[in-house]
């Protein structure tokens, strides 16, 4: 049953605004995940570009001039994160493709991956050629099981053509990509969980420093890329960076694919223009919130990022700085729409579920304060909450913040106190009469 | 070693690169508290009870883990610093079991003397503490207490990287994570009980010492242990007059931080049995009560004049005790055959790590003393066997145990003349024309030298019961007998004479040993 | 009661071994094969893969104990996953997790007495725009509805 029938059920629309797609520009096209649709599309020309006629030091500047950023949730800047490989270590060096989609609200790299798998793999392997790597891997979440069959056929097309293997092209270039399934841990998608988890080790975070570009997977330079980042560069490699940075605004560069899910008329995978207005984009583009309900909140960039009110969406638009600005982050653009018939405290505590599941554990704060958070928000949920139990979570996703060995602290602490601080009322009310005070609650 | 110069509260030290923020805090006495660091131990940076501020660095960062850089500056006493301690200490409490008043760690434990010192507040904790098992047997000696951990994974790295018997590992996941075996696996490495050692909390504690008594009524004595001859640095632990247990001290130059399981609980089998409190005499009936001055009278008698005597002393008798036993058979008869109990044993890997292969702890020392020949113990024992002797003197060693027990009893019993010195009844008390009761390792004062050539001091912990001797003064009081009139008195007097005359001992005094010893030809050690 | 590999699975190993730059790199996918061989992780399967690896058992029972998706029991043919998370509670997931349990007459972490279902409930699937939606055994099914459900549940045997 895997396979079609799956592939099928994603039936979400997806609808480009009028601007020229990149990301999603095949992906209505039938069987474009085999090789000959892809490269009958002009597929694996940038690749091949790239092996005969680039250096490394070119393809870097190239990808640093695009603006493009990582798409996973942190945005850093893709062509510099590669220019912290050291070029003259003797050590080998690895390309990550992270593949493991997990922060709620967020399916986009899913559907790149089911959809246009060969531009995955191209623009993996592009980034591999910018490190000189000659070992890529494919780091695919556990659960995606199609996904990862998809990569697979990929890749094994990839090697029956020469694409990838011994001399690629003819050059002395050399690359393995290895398709690596996960086995049901959200924090590998933190890079360096990634790494222990691709080292066969249980998915704990690793100190930073050293970093991965210089003491990454067994110790070597290593670079983990989002499949978001990863499909953009076939296209930037074609058309050129000046074309890319061309797109959006100064300081985000380029599209962006953007995961709509919840209350939304039209919920789905689309791809922006950075800058876009969000509001317009959740009205018209997204079709609003459906049955006549009015928007409560929304969370911008994935489960782990503040959500905001419907007045302090007015003046965003859909790029970091601006979402920044406005006190959320863009993350992974998973947009999570609630309107009013959302029981904020319950949201709340349905997010504080995840981040307690889903700690690795290894650190104190995070270990023990997610799950205290979640205790917390449960009672107060279960008509059992105290007046002090508000500025309590506050306070401890506070001593939370800043103090973990990995960023999962922070993404755990955010949700928390920008569900209380943005509905204090709601919170307050709900402590008081005890039970929810929002007519119909979550089902 | 590139020199770097940073601050740490103000105060400016000059210290080289590699190092971390907290090494170099350890070095000049600033206290930065920690949990799951251990200087022995990989880095884990997962307590975060060391997070300190430095300056230009926005967030907080763990002192463990952050290497020195020019110019540093480090604040550890910063009201973000103190904030973050109370935060941390609040988070590993708020699932802590309220265990305190039955819980070995009591009084040596780093949660109880951390939140006294940093934190002091109230619990604000009230949503049900997470459960887990609890009195779990992990081995021998070793129990686990999985609520009382703090997931340090100290225990675990331990298992790794210093036995690497890799018996411990951390299973499940967020505030479910605890430590475990695999299976049925048992935790028995020949160094397990380290690990009670370095938990912080009451997670690992030592069967052996459960419920004994409360750490803060124990009396602590730096001294070596007796089990062999690497000499590990201990503190003997006591109470109304008994050994409660050993911990190891730290000695970079012999055991580390460690102590293995043997040695750790020798105590029972050397400072235990039934105690001799008075000089015996062989009668017609038995072993019979005597004084001192009829024992040592009759042994005097008996060796005088026999035709062949051998010597046997233990390893664990002190130079000092060794020195004047060497000389007092010598002066019994010249070729007096002497040896220092020594049996070569196999160790496996993990005992080579800390291990000697042997249970004589002094038998260098003891052989520079005089009491060895170029033979060594086991021809020594092959001849007694052979009854190639008339008379022997036998000090802390049960010869039963060194060779085929019927072997020995008929070798013994053909003696004409056997002394026996020990501090408890034996096969071989029971054997001797004359047996005189004396100390053990614990009741002493003296010196080892390890297997190293390493010059260390046993400090006396206990006082023996009443009618046992030291050695040394037993010796002392039988060269008295047979004219010798030195006057040796306090184990430091017996050492000023053995400098003199012990090559590779001069220039040594006894005062200025030390509690981590001095290499022996290293010229430490000499008065100033 | 050992368990070790067949002849093709051993094949297997050996294959996927040798694509990793270390052997325990592979650790992941090994546990894979063994736990599709064997059915479940117990501590027989652990040792042995611990044994094939070169390594200490307790060192491979932390790693299976990490990760959702190895079972260290058995579980039924077919396991359901209902997503938990946000969207798809918004979207009436906790209304299908209710019938799954009124329908099979099992709670969450139980299995059906004929040994067909296991119900789990899990968190984000990266479907939510398909919400509300499960996975059983490697297949999502999305879009759902108690109707839906219940034909789902009917054509698995």
């Amino acid at each position: 049953m895997v396979g079609s029938e799956a592939a099928s059920h994603f039936a979400a629309p997806v609808k480009i605004k009028q601007m020229e797609k990149i990301l999603l520009r095949n992906i209505d096209v039938p069987e474009f995940h085999r090789l000959a649709a892809y490269e009958s599309a002009g597929g694996y020309r940038s690749w091949r570009r790239v092996v005969e006629n680039m250096k490394p030091a070119e393809l870097i500047d190239e990808v640093k001039a695009s603006g493009l950023r990582g798409r996973g949730g942190a945005g850093f800047p893709t062509g510099m994160k590669w220019s912290f490989v050291p070029k003259d270590s003797p050590k080998p060096k690895y390309l990550v493709c992270n593949a493991d989609e997990s922060e709620p609200g967020t399916f986009k790299d899913r559907l790149l991956m089911e959809r246009d798998p060969h531009a995955v793999l191209e623009g993996t392997l592009i980034a591999a050629y910018a490190i000189q790597s000659h070992t890529a891997f494919i780091y695919v979440r556990g659960e995606l099981a199609f996904g990862a069959t998809q990569l697979e056929s990929a890749v094994a097309e990839a090697y029956r053509t020469g694409l990838i293997g011994k001399k690629i092209f003819g050059s002395g270039y050399d690359l393995d990509v290895i398709v690596h399934r996960g086995a049901g841990a959200y924090i590998c998608g933190e890079e360096t969980a990634l790494l222990s988890s691709l080292e066969g080790s249980r998915g704990w975070p690793k100190l930073k420093p050293p970093f991965p570009a210089t003491h990454g997977m067994f110790g070597c330079p290593t670079v983990v890329n989002n499949v978001e980042t990863l499909a953009a560069l076939p296209w930037i490699l074609e058309r050129g960076a000046a074309a890319y940075a061309a797109l959006g605004t100064e300081k985000s560069k380029g599209t962006k694919l953007f995961s709509v899910s919840g209350h939304i008329a039209k919920p789905g995978v689309y791809e922006l223009e950075m800058g876009y207005p969000f509001k317009t984009f959740l009205e018209e583009d997204c079709g609003g919130v459906p049955n006549g309900k009015k928007l409560k909140g929304v969370i911008p960039g994935g489960a782990s990022m503040p959500v905001l009110r419907p007045e302090e969406i007015e003046k965003v638009n859909l790029d970091y700085e601006s979402v920044q600005a406005a006190g959320s982050l863009l993350g992974s653009g998973g947009v999570i729409v609630m309107d009013e018939t959302t029981c904020m405290v319950r949201a709340a505590w349905n997010l504080a579920r995840f981040f307690a599941h889903e700690s690795c554990g290894q650190c104190s704060p995070c270990r023990e304060g997610c799950h205290w958070m979640e205790k917390i928000f449960h009672r107060i949920e279960h008509g059992e909450g105290e007046a002090a139990d508000l500025d309590l979570i506050l306070n401890i996703s506070g001593n939370i913040m800043g103090n973990t060995i990995c960023p999962f602290g922070d993404a755990a602490a955010m949700p928390a106190a920008a569900f209380i601080k943005k509905f204090r009322d709601e919170f307050d009310a709900h402590i008081a009469k005890k039970r929810c005070t929002v007519r119909r609650e979550l089902e | 070693m590139d020199p770097v110069k940073i601050t740490i509260d103000g105060k400016e030290i000059n210290t080289t690169k590699g190092k971390t923020v907290i090494q170099v805090a350890d070095e000049v006495g600033i206290e930065i508290p920690r949990y799951c660091y251990h200087p022995k131990l990989s880095i884990a940076g997962n307590c975060r009870m060391c997070l300190v501020e430095i300056e230009k660095m926005p967030k907080l960062q763990i002192a463990c883990n952050t290497q020195v850089a020019e110019g540093m500056n480090v604040l550890t006493q910063s009201p973000k610093v103190l904030a973050v301690r109370k935060a941390v200490l609040e988070f590993l409490l708020i699932n802590h079991p309220v265990d305190c008043p039955i819980c070995d760690q009591a009084g040596e434990c780093w949660l109880q003397d951390y939140y006294m010192e940093h934190d002091r507040r109230e619990s604000r904790f009230d949503v049900g503490k997470v459960h887990d098992r609890k009195r779990t047997i992990f081995g021998p000696n070793v129990i686990f207490d999985g609520e009382r951990c703090i997931k340090c994974t100290r225990c675990v790295r331990f298992c790794q990287e210093i036995t690497k018997t890799n018996e411990l590992t951390v299973i499940n996941r967020s505030d479910h994570s605890t430590i475990a075996l695999f299976d049925d696996s048992v935790l028995d490495n020949p160094l397990s009980a380290n690990v009670v050692d370095i938990c912080p909390v009451g997670a690992l504690t030592d069967r052996d010492f459960r419920f004994k008594v409360r750490v803060w009524y124990l009396q602590k004595t730096p001294s070596i242990c007796p089990g062999c001859s690497t000499g590990c640095n201990i503190s003997v632990e006591t109470y109304q007059n008994r050994i409660a247990r050993f911990k190891p001290r730290i000695n970079e130059a012999v055991n580390s931080h460690w102590l293995c399981d043997e040695g750790r609980y020798c105590f029972h089998d050397l400072a235990g049995g039934e105690r001799l409190t008075t000089p015996l005499i062989r009668q017609e009936g038995g072993l019979v009560a005597a004084t001192w001055e009829q024992a040592l009278q009759a042994i005097y008698a008996g060796l005088k004049g026999s035709p062949s005597i051998a010597g046997i002393l233990s390893g664990r008798n002190t130079n000092e005790e060794a020195y004047l036993f060497a000389k007092l058979m010598k002066r019994f008869r010249a070729d007096a055959a002497l040896e220092v109990f020594y049996q070569e044993r196999k160790l496996n890997e993990v005992e080579k790590i800390l291990v000697s292969p042997d249970r004589s702890p002094n038998f260098r020392g003891a052989r520079a003393m005089g009491v060895g020949s170029s033979d060594g113990f086991d021809a020594l024992l092959r001849r007694l066997l052979s009854g190639e002797f008339a008379a022997a003197f036998v000090v802390g060693e049960d010869l039963t145990k060194a060779a085929e027990p019927e072997a020995v009893r008929a070798a013994l019993q053909k003696l004409s003349f056997l002394v026996v010195q020990d501090t408890r009844v034996t096969e071989t008390t029971e054997l001797a024309h004359v047996v005189l009761p004396a100390t053990h390792f614990g009741e002493k004062e003296g010196t080892y030298t390890n297997r190293e050539g390493r010059l260390q001091k046993l400090n006396d912990a206990v006082i023996p019961p009443e009618g046992a001797l030291p050695d040394s003064e037993i010796f002392a009081r039988l060269l008295e007998l047979s004219g010798e009139s030195n006057g040796y008195g306090s184990p430091a007097q017996i050492f000023a004479s053995l400098a003199r005359e012990i090559p590779g001992y001069e220039n040594l005094t006894y005062d200025a040993i030390g509690p981590q010893g001095i290499e022996l030809g290293s010229g430490g050690g000499a008065a100033s | 009661m050992a368990v070790e590999f067949s002849p093709e699975t051993l094949k297997k190993f050996e294959e996927t071994v040798g694509r990793y730059p270390k052997k325990e790199a592979a650790m992941l996918p090994v546990l894979y094969l063994a736990q599709q061989e064997f059915g479940y992780l117990g501590p027989e399967a652990i040792a042995y893969v611990a044994r094939l690896m070169g390594q200490e058992p307790a060192r491979v029972q932390g790693v299976v104990s990490f990760y959702t998706m190895f079972n260290t029991r058995p579980i039924g043919r077919h396991h359901i996953q209902v997503c938990r998370t946000l969207p798809c509670a918004l979207g009436g997931a906790e209304r299908i997790t209710a019938f799954i349990k009124r329908k099979l007459g099992i709670d969450i972490g139980q299995t059906t007495a004929d040994g067909r279902f296991t119900l789990s409930e899990v968190e984000c699937l990266a479907s939510c725009g398909t919400a509300p939606m499960m996975q059983i055994n490697d297949d999502y099914y999305e879009n759902l509805n108690e109707e839906k459900t219940e034909k789902i549940l009917e054509s698995l045997t």
